[in-house]
């Protein structure tokens, strides 16, 4: 393979796309906005918590911080960890591997590494206990029964409760003031996005997959099979989805991975149109019919053939679900169906705006609903110049 | 294995394409057989059923709308009509592989072209990833691209029209099938790249001893490179012969009008013959033999008219379906 050393691998279509996609700088800082986003939700413990990093007490070192990481955070670490370390694979790859082999390189290493994100967090779900801390370090700190402790800068927990400072407005002590059991608005607005961006990413998985299936077979398939289906998927849309997600969250428990799963079983009908559309179209195009005439089994005519031509419109929606995710788990915690409190959520905040004792909290309707608003606007601007990158002939239209 | 050297013999192909408009008979009773080693040329102008014919035998027509109805296509000993979808996939790519007339749109644009025919050859043999790579530079090699270490990394949009036709026939070549189906191969291009292409498909058919079933509408191709020869008008065959019997004496009046409108070497200064007529719809064929309107010696006839002549066998090998062809009974006689 020595002639194989030097030579160019010529420009794919991923990095043409990325090409065009990164002319427009605009869309680039909101690019570094998520990004900033996801890193906020990945270190929330360590930017908001009550418990110190360290502290002494009665001479000895103790690091409760670490110690309270849960299941959860131990999942984001991991799946955090492994993207990264996925990502600088796949830019070693480019400069190392052979390219003959480099594509099955490349799925061998995703595979691995979804395969050990999955294992990883089912076996801390199992291992890892529930430990309930409720020391008050600050109190301790404060008594002078320890010393040493260094504080995360943000210090206090999401789950923590003080009626002594309910329903303050912003003050040096709660920058974004507290809400009316006396919690801290910006450490529960951090511990929050990882709640609206893992509903956005894992609704709008599942849902891609579903419709990415369902919109091939029919696609493919055509005749009866797409008749019946594409009735289907019109009864489907025809029920309001919002409406349809509130009747069904009133029946189950009002657990986070619920949630995800019933905004990813019910939006999927978008994706199944455009792939069944694309494939319709890409069904008759002369590479299929030579992926057919070489007998490639239908698997990889479905999969490896026509799904990355078909793949842009599901790319692009879904960047567009993702926002859309994040704004009915909004709407539902708004509404009292979200995730369970004292668990944090974006729309439950927002919800608290009206006290009981009929106050407007200006900030607790403020902050998140700006989190909320840039969270889903970056999503839709970057959908947006996704596609006009996937497709260029968009861009002159517009 | 099958005796006498048939490698395929097409029995009584009729497909029918069942549209919103009718039934449209675009194959009706097509019969030949291709010999091994031997390159077999389907002629016909647009629309007249041979491409249809081709897919058939890849069992790739459109269905819905398309149906083979009846016939036979033994490959090899075996009904291929018959296979189950499953059996049929190995037989496809392995044993019968097929080129396809638009090489701009016949590779898969998001892949490079190294990946595309390293897929079809581990599909089809036990190769490892390393050894597939190295097969598929040798094929681009054997079919003529220059530093094919190179070029097997690049994606299909890197290359030129010929080039991709070249990778289409190393990807075609790779498993070493039997029958090479070449659907118009030449057509999207230009004069010289065509030459080079048909001089390609020869040198590799001596290579390896496989039959070639080659559609064109190209006259010039099928005397150069063609043994036996099927011309077909409008959905049926019209005359089977050898090709240089075909050229020396064509039997039928459509034979005979495209010779005819060749320009021959040294043929100045007049208008070029053309058949009358146009080519008739699959949805509104005439009645009687379909080339009636169009035959400068049938248009009066009354048979001609009113019953269709089938394709009949004459003693020299050939085959025609005319009634004013020798072997048939003479047509004039009032009826």
């Amino acid at each position: 393979m020595s002639e194989n050393k030097q030579k160019t691998w010529g420009t794919s279509y991923g990095e043409m796309v990325w090409h065009e996609f990164a002319k427009s700088k605009f869309t680039l800082c909101w690019l570094g906005f998520i990004i900033l986003l996801f890193l906020l939700a990945i270190f929330a413990p360590f930017l908001a918590n009550d418990k110190p990093f360290f502290i002494k007490i009665d001479g000895q070192l103790h690091w409760p911080l670490f110690k309270a990481f849960t299941a959860s955070d131990y999942s984001i670490f991991l799946a955090a960890t492994v993207a990264v370390i996925q990502l600088l694979l796949v830019f070693r790859n480019r400069k190392s591997v052979d390219p003959s082999i480099r594509s099955g390189v490349l799925w061998r290493q995703i595979f691995i590494s979804v395969f050990v994100v999955l294992v990883g967090i089912i076996f801390l779900y199992i291992f890892i206990p529930r430990r309930l801390d409720a020391t008050d370090y600050k109190s301790m700190v404060a008594s002078g029964k320890a010393t040493n402790a260094i504080f995360a800068p943000i210090p206090y927990g999401y789950g923590r409760t003080d009626l002594k400072v309910r329903e303050q407005p912003p003050n040096r002590q709660h920058w974004l003031g507290t809400d009316d059991v006396g919690s801290d608005v910006l450490c529960r607005l951090i511990h929050g996005s990882r709640i609206s961006l893992s509903v956005g990413f894992v609704a709008v998985g599942i849902s891609s997959i579903i419709g990415i299936i369902i919109g091939a077979i029919l696609g493919y398939s055509g005749g009866k099979t797409d008749f019946l289906g594409m009735r289907l998927v019109e009864i489907m849309m025809a029920v309001p989805v919002f409406f349809l997600i509130i009747t069904i969250v009133a029946f189950f428990p009002r657990s986070l991975f619920n949630i995800m799963l019933i905004i990813g079983l019910t939006t999927w009908t978008d994706d199944a149109r455009f792939v069944r559309a694309e494939f319709f179209k890409l069904r008759r195009q002369d590479f299929v019919q030579a992926a057919v005439s070489l007998g490639l089994p239908l698997r990889s005519i479905l999969f490896k053939h026509m799904l990355p031509n078909a793949i842009a419109p599901v790319l692009v929606n879904a960047t567009f679900g993702i926002a859309g995710a994040i704004f009915i788990e909004a709407a539902l915690s708004f509404l009292g169906f979200g995730v369970a409190p004292p668990t944090p959520s974006w729309g439950q905040i927002l919800s608290l705006g009206v006290s009981t004792t009929g106050r407007f909290l200006w900030w607790l309707t403020l902050f998140p609903g700006l989190a909320i608003f840039f969270t889903v606007l970056a999503y839709n601007l970057v959908g947006e110049t996704l596609r006009d990158a996937i497709d260029p002939r968009l861009r002159e239209s517009t | 294995m099958s005796d006498n050297g048939i490698l395929l013999d097409i029995k009584g192909l009729c497909v029918n394409f069942f549209t919103e408009n009718g039934v449209a008979k675009a194959v009706q009773d097509v019969s030949f057989s291709v010999k091994k080693g031997e390159t077999f040329a389907l002629v016909g102008e647009s629309g007249c059923g041979k491409s249809v014919t081709a897919l058939s035998v890849m069992r790739l027509i459109a269905d819905p709308p398309g149906k083979i109805v009846a016939g036979e296509i033994i490959f090899d000993g075996r009904n291929l009509l018959e296979l189950s979808e499953h059996r049929m996939r190995s037989v496809r790519g392995n044993s019968i592989a097929m080129i396809f007339q638009e090489p701009m749109t016949s590779l898969n644009p998001v892949y490079t072209v190294g990946e595309q025919i390293v897929e079809t050859i581990r599909l089809h043999q036990k190769k490892n990833e390393v050894e597939a790579w190295e097969l598929a530079t040798e094929m681009l090699r054997k079919v003529g691209i220059s530093d094919p270490g190179q070029r097997i990394t690049e994606y299909p949009h890197q290359m030129s029209g010929g080039m991709r036709q070249r990778v289409m026939i190393a990807m075609a070549i790779s498993c070493e099938p039997e029958l090479l189906i070449a659907d118009e191969p030449t057509t999207a291009l230009d004069v010289t790249i065509q030459a080079q292409i048909l001089d390609l498909l020869d040198q590799l058919q001596g290579q390896s001893q496989m039959s070639v079933l080659l559609i064109t509408h190209n006259l010039g191709i099928v005397a150069e490179r063609a043994r036996n020869v099927a011309v077909m008008y409008a959905s049926r065959i019209a005359e089977l012969s050898d090709c240089k019997s075909l050229f020396d004496k064509p039997l039928h009046p459509y034979t005979q009008g495209l010779l005819k409108s060749l320009p021959r070497l040294g043929f100045t200064g007049k208008r070029l013959y053309t058949i009358p007529g146009i080519v008739p719809e699959p949805l509104h064929f005439p009645a009687g033999c379909k080339f009636h309107p169009r035959c400068p010696i049938g248009c009066n006839n009354k048979r001609c008219q009113t019953v269709e002549p089938q394709l009949r066998s004459l003693d020299n090998g050939r085959a025609v379906a005319c009634w004013f062809a020798p072997g048939y009974e003479r047509p004039d006689d009032p009826k």
